[in-house]
């Protein structure tokens, strides 16, 4: 039988949803593929035809949100008129928004990247893609705008966002205030810094700073290395090193 | 952001949090200078050192509070501070960042649960005023009445914990630049502090302030007097939506030049309206902020925010007409005897605070009532000159005990007269007070 495109994503949404209760439930050790299939009311074999493994529902709902708030960025019909913080600020409230209803899941998340980094880094690229297409064209777009200047290494600028969103979610994970009134000041607050940085130009004149100082000192020093490594008495041991004398 | 009501500052909740905050940052910046020698910047030290004690100090008794003496002077509290140290909060007050778009949807979406282009059919995202811990903005419903909806300032409830805790240690130092024999004791200050903390939370709970709304439109029923309606559904603990009245805050309404029939028509509602609601309502607006009020072409007036409304006892209230009265006729005896009536301690026999103090205060306090229509044109320096007469009164030693009601009602009196002094109206209160004391003295 064939499904329609639609039905698929349906399915697709609702074992990412049914993932995020049971893992909530019972914790990602213990929760079994077979236990969010029958949650999703999806037939024990059919999941795997969506995701092969637990960690692939872990990290896909992380696109799924990901997905949500770029939707509900392109909803805001004013949006075109925020200004770049605003436009930062509202990325950053709308991911804690759509990340509410799952905070618990959220922190098996976290903890799981922290305990399989390489895992967690790998599937979790095709969300930074949707984060980064995001912010890089929220940059474009204010640059064309003459509300910030060229900004150099302009590609890295969407990484250190990432770095920054997952350290905001973080943040949230621990607010015990009241509404997270704490997490809604510092998101405030540094989105206002970060559109600063950006107006002045500074995190590329940073870089700039930093690469300068890189060629003229750190790679002198690594010229001075390589005199070391090319002595007459270093070369020999290496030789006899690699050919299993020593 | 557009203008923002002129005398904020005076609100005395927000004097508490982030205006005395931002006061001192606003100092600090202004007396950081370089290039100056060693004993030149202890002097600026010590300036600053003083102006931020002053500050702080200032706002912890200036504020609503039930201690005895410091609320003695809060009937004054814009006044108690230096003129210099007022323009820089007014001024620090205005730099209060206003909420982004950002904030305000969060805000509205989490308190009414949709965003406010589903909510209503236009929606300014640019804010027209300052509120009590928030902003207003205005907007369309779908039936295409206008509204004015207030957002309050997201997290400020948890926030007044911790800038209270602040508050009294640096309090606790500042009072030490504080002339001894005026320095008021500590449980003062704790109670003080309590005292605002509970206050403002009460603010931050528009319900409450809804519910007022409501309750005065039903029971405050005077020709030219307006209060808008509350809109339920689109209100909630830190959202309050109501009617968008007509009218002009009192600098742009000032700025047209509105001839002295109208002003005088202005005031004098706004009298009536403050006689009818703390005499026969037993309940007062009791924030007379200029922002509060909206004037009208024709000298009609709006009410809005009712964030601070206070019940007055009826004792209070059946009692306060014959201190008035005991003032006007200068009769010494019976005023001592109308402030034990009104739960206000001042150890008798006194003749010598009778003399120098309470006299002089009195006929301060009644020379409105002494005449049949008081001009505040001819007269524009009376709040002002009532200012030391009750600083005396607040630091009598024979006085020990105020009624909480009085601290409220002074203040209230007070804040309208400013307001009349601005209006320079003439203003007929009098006749108000003597149909009471002919049924007082029957």
């Amino acid at each position: 039988m064939k499904i329609s495109g639609k039905v698929k994503e349906q399915t697709r949404i609702r074992l990412l949803e049914a993932a995020v209760d049971v893992i909530t439930e019972k914790g990602f050790e213990k929760a079994t593929m077979r236990a969010i299939a029958k949650q999703a009311d999806v037939a024990d074999a059919t999941i795997y035809n969506y995701f092969s493994t637990k960690e692939k529902l872990l990290y896909g709902y992380c696109e799924y949100v990901q997905q949500q708030v770029m939707a509900e960025l392109k909803s805001i019909e004013d949006f075109h008129e925020y200004s770049l913080q605003e436009q930062l600020h509202q990325l950053v409230e709308a991911e804690l928004r759509h990340w509410l209803p799952a905070r618990e899941f959220l922190q098996t998340v976290f903890a799981q990247t922290f305990a399989a980094p390489t895992v967690g880094h790998e599937l979790l690229a095709d969300t930074k893609v949707i984060l980064k297409t995001m912010v890089l064209e929220l940059i474009d777009a204010s640059i064309e705008a003459g509300e910030i200047p060229e900004q150099p290494y302009q590609d890295l600028l969407p990484t250190l966002f990432w770095d920054y969103q997952s350290a905001i979610l973080a943040y949230w994970l621990k607010d015990t205030s009241d509404g997270f009134a704490n997490t809604t000041k510092l998101v405030d607050q540094s989105t206002e810094i970060i559109a600063q940085l950006l107006i002045g130009g500074v995190i590329g004149k940073t870089l700039d700073m930093f690469s300068f100082l890189f060629r003229t000192h750190v790679l002198q020093h690594m010229n001075s290395l390589d005199m070391i490594f090319q002595q007459p008495e270093i070369l020999a041991a290496k030789r006899r090193f690699m050919e299993g004398e020593a | 952001m557009s203008k923002m009501p002129s005398s904020q500052i005076s609100r005395a909740g927000l004097v508490g949090s982030t205006a005395v905050k931002l006061g001192v940052g606003k100092l600090k910046h202004k007396v950081k200078r370089p290039f100056l020698d060693e004993s030149s910047r202890v002097v600026d030290k010590e300036k600053q050192y003083d102006a931020e004690a002053e500050i702080l100090f200032n706002a912890i008794t200036q504020l609503r509070g039930t201690a005895v003496k410091v609320a003695q002077m809060i009937g004054m509290e814009t006044e108690l501070l230096p003129e210099r140290i007022r323009t820089e909060l007014a001024k620090s007050y205005h730099q209060v960042p206003p909420l982004n778009r950002v904030l305000v949807r969060k805000v509205i979406q989490e308190e009414l649960g949709e965003p406010p282009e589903n909510l209503f059919d236009e929606f300014n995202s640019v804010a027209v005023a300052a509120a009590s811990l928030g902003q207003v903005h205005r907007a369309k419903l779908h039936d295409n009445r206008d509204v004015a909806v207030k957002v309050q300032y997201p997290g400020i409830h948890v926030s007044i914990d911790s800038d209270l805790k602040l508050l009294s240690k640096l309090s606790a130092g500042g009072i030490k630049l504080i002339p001894k024999h005026r320095q008021p004791s500590k449980d003062i200050i704790e109670t003080t502090v309590e005292e605002i903390g509970a206050r403002l939370r009460e603010e931050t709970d528009y319900r409450i302030e809804a519910e007022n709304t409501c309750w005065f439109k039903e029971n405050l029923n005077m020709q030219g007097v307006h209060v808008p309606i509350v809109h339920a559904d689109y209100s909630s603990q830190r959202v309050i939506t109501t009617q968008l009245l007509e009218g002009q805050h009192l600098d742009i309404w000032l700025d047209a030049n509105p001839s002295q029939k109208i002003r005088d028509r202005a005031a004098q509602l706004i009298y009536d309206v403050f006689f009818h609601s703390a005499t026969q309502l037993g309940r007062v607006h009791a924030d007379p902020n200029p922002g509060n009020f909206l004037y009208m072409e024709n000298g009609e007036i709006g009410l809005i925010d009712f964030g601070c409304v206070k019940k007055l006892s009826p004792k209070f209230v059946k009692n306060l007409p014959a201190l008035l009265h005991a003032f006007h006729l200068n009769d010494y005896q019976r005023i001592f005897e109308a402030y034990a009536s009104l739960g206000t301690t001042i150890k008798s026999d006194n003749q010598y605070d009778y003399e120098s103090v309470l006299r002089p205060f009195g006929e301060w306090l009644s020379r409105p009532v002494r005449e049949d229509y008081f001009d505040f044109k001819k007269n524009k320096n009376y709040t002002t000159s009532g200012r030391e007469l009750i600083h005396k009164m607040s630091e009598m030693p024979s006085l020990e005990k105020v009624d909480e009601d009085f601290i409220f009602f002074d203040r209230t009196l007070y804040g309208m007269f400013k307001i009349f002094e601005r209006l320079e109206a003439t203003v007929y209160m009098r006749g108000h007070w003597e149909k009471l004391w002919v049924e007082s003295d029957v």
